[in-house]
């Protein structure tokens, strides 16, 4: 390993100032994404489907009587 | 580690001045440097100024940043209200998007942030503001004043436990006093709550614009509830204690009061929103400005002036004159008008361009500080004031009191004081306190204000605690409202860091920041002489200050300017070097705690 490059590293292909978000990549703030999520419903409230976005339908309660509670 | 340098200049008109300097400051954050000439035959203080030897370029490395990482970034500004920095950009965030979070996540918020000023203000005043006043400094530099402590009876003794006001200052005496050990131990507590809400202490990994990652179940609250109640029983003992010690103070050496006095020119910009008011649109923002449970508002000579935020935003002016950077009045105007079209002052910090200019340091009328000279304009008379922040708590507790707008139950502004109520506590009943407009803003004031602050901030948080979880019991669950970054929009932040007034303010172009400056307190106590000639606050408050000190010139320690200056809680991120005088500079890495210093290259 020679002295003057004494860690081998990649060529760089951002700048400091390179913004984080690159145009046309999907942000997770966008409006629409909140409602798109499993379990959370329009009036601000939230059921079981919440607690993971994994099969989210049987999350649900295993008795249909049973509230659907939000984990939080 | 403070080092004097001294040097005698004979007959300057006439008076003896000696030349003390203390550079850095120690027990607080940053290179902050005090420079005075003193005239002992007369015990008073000619002429002082502060100077930093730090520059951060905060301003200008944040262009071309996405805006969504700002607060992550502004955090950083500080090492211990880095929270502070990154809610005032969130709040600023929150405009520029034109999004208003839910309301449990603005609850979550205030939480958080009531910990933070629980946690630093302990940590600050009884580790190390109390310092100035415990046995050992006090038998150092007062002698006569420990032996009157030793026999003078603590008026609320019964309260706190310590019979003598010389038992209040051992309580406090570093390592071995229970005060300041027990200060240690709540203030991880406060910091663990802290955590609680905003993820991380001082950097929250847990807030963003738009809202909050906090998983709000029951049991968050109740884990805070229960550490808030502990801290409750501290504060409870705190506040009598500081009365008494502070109530000796100017009863045993007359005149006190006048040290470190200014004229009263304060400054608050509000903080903990009201989620029911807030929609963090400018055009609105005298509106929920008011409705922040820390009244915003500029206090004048015991008047307040206003609470308009969008006033207070107008007046800002960054001005130059003893500071090392080149003038923007030629470079771009960013903002000419504000979304309710009033008129943007070149030199406010929407339009300000940082152009730094490294050079020697000159106190002999150039230029000797990277602090710059942040003023409020004040349209009536058209003088550019020097508004402090009291450190934080005095302003902000005068705004509030005069305002007369706040009432939470827990705490109820009255017009001239503030009443706080603490409910029952592990070891204590539940207990009313009343902080009352002081008649002077001085050393003292602004300490005492500080520990009745916390007061203040345990109380609010009850409240919080009590509106979050009925969101919560109400099933309204959400913390996270979704927004687009706009290409082009402007906003601006306004909050209180522990010590004093905060704001940020932000330029987005092309959906990237063009131009984004964060004022914090530091900048409005700690500046130098302006451009009008007008000194910064410490410079004012220790000039013309009496000294109470029994050492003369060849042992002094300099309490009394240290006091005052330590009053004002500062904070210029982060001391690396020390000077030691003709020439040679000894570079250190310290802590900001007393005797845990690291050695360093």
């Amino acid at each position: 390993m020679s002295k003057e490059q004494p860690i081998r590293t990649g060529r760089r292909d951002a700048r400091p100032d390179t913004p984080s978000h690159v145009k046309g990549v999907k942000e997770g703030n966008s409006t629409g994404n909140y409602d798109k999520q499993e379990g959370h419903l329009p009036d601000g409230r939230s059921t079981a489907a919440r607690s993971t976005g994994i099969q989210a339908g049987s999350r649900d309660p295993i008795d249909p009587d049973s509230p659907s509670l939000s984990p939080a | 580690m403070t080092t004097r340098q001294e040097s005698r200049e004979a007959a300057h008109e006439g008076r003896e001045l000696v030349e003390m300097s203390w550079d850095p400051i120690t027990r607080i954050i940053g290179n902050l440097g005090i420079y005075t000439k003193i005239d002992f035959n007369n015990r008073e203080v000619v002429e002082c100024k502060s100077t930093s030897s730090l520059f951060r370029g905060y301003s200008v490395f944040m262009k071309g940043k996405d805006p969504r990482d700002a607060h992550f970034i502004t955090s950083r500004i500080c090492g211990i209200c880095g929270d502070n920095h990154a809610v005032c950009s969130i709040y600023a965030q929150n405009m520029a998007y034109g999004v208003k979070p839910p309301p449990l996540a603005d609850w979550i918020i205030n939480l958080g942030e009531a910990a933070e000023f629980m946690f630093d203000h302990t940590l600050f005043q009884d580790n190390l503001v109390f310092v100035d006043y415990c046995e050992q400094m006090v038998k150092e530099t007062n002698p006569s004043l420990l032996r009157r402590a030793e026999t003078t009876e603590a008026p609320r003794g019964d309260l706190h436990g310590h019979r003598t006001i010389a038992d209040i200052m051992r309580a406090f005496n570093p390592f071995t006093g229970d005060m300041y050990r027990e200060a240690l131990v709540i203030s991880r507590v406060t910091r663990e709550m802290c955590c609680l809400m905003e993820g991380r202490h001082v950097h929250p990994s847990t807030l963003y614009p738009g809202g909050v990652g906090t998983v709000a179940t029951p049991q968050l609250f109740t884990d805070y509830l229960s550490r808030l109640l502990r801290v409750l029983d501290f504060v409870k003992k705190a506040v009598p204690m500081n009365d008494d010690l502070f109530d000796f103070f100017y009863e045993a050496l007359p005149g006190y009061e006048k040290v470190g006095e200014r004229r009263v020119m304060l400054g608050c910009w509000g903080t903990f929103q009201d989620p029911e008011a807030v929609d963090y649109d400018y055009r609105n923002m005298n509106e929920w400005g008011r409705r922040m449970f820390v009244t915003p508002g500029i206090v004048l000579d015991g008047e307040l002036l206003t609470t308009n935020l969008v006033d207070i935003n107008l007046g800002m002016r960054i001005l130059l004159g003893s500071s090392y950077y080149d003038d923007w009045v030629s470079e771009e105007t960013f903002v000419t008008h504000d979304p309710l079209g009033n008129p943007v002052d070149q030199r406010h910090p929407w339009n300000q361009t940082t152009l730094p200019k490294p050079q020697k340091r000159d106190l002999d009328g150039g230029k000797y500080s990277w602090v710059m000279s942040p003023r409020w304009y004040d349209q009536r008379t058209g003088d550019h004031l020097a508004l402090d922040t009291g450190g934080g708590p005095l302003a902000r507790l005068w705004s509030t009191a005069l305002a007369g707008i706040v009432d939470t139950g827990t705490v109820r502004a009255t017009g001239s004081s503030v009443v706080i109520n603490l409910p029952k506590s592990p070891s204590f009943p539940d207990m009313q306190l009343e902080w009352r407009v002081p008649r002077w803003a001085n050393t003292i004031e602004r300490n005492r204000a500080r520990i009745y602050f916390i007061a203040y901030a345990a109380a609010m948080a009850f409240y919080f605690v009590e509106r979050g979880l009925d969101e919560v019991r109400g099933g309204y669950t959400k913390v996270f409202t979704d927004f687009d970054v706009p290409d082009d929009a402007i906003g601006c932040g306004f909050h209180e860091a522990v010590r004093g007034v905060l704001s940020h303010h932000m330029v987005i172009r092309d959906g990237k920041i063009a131009n984004y400056h964060p004022y914090p307190p530091t900048p409005w106590n700690a500046s130098p002489r302006d451009v009008y000639g007008t000194p910064g606050p410490y410079e004012d408050a220790v000039q013309g200050l009496p000294i109470f000190e029994e050492n003369g010139p060849d042992d002094f320690k300099g309490i009394d300017i240290m006091r005052t200056v330590r009053s004002f809680d500062p904070c210029l991120p982060c001391g690396v070097h020390m000077y030691l005088g003709g020439g040679k500079v000894l570079k250190k890495v310290h802590s900001p705690t007393l005797g845990n210093s690291v050695q360093g290259a």
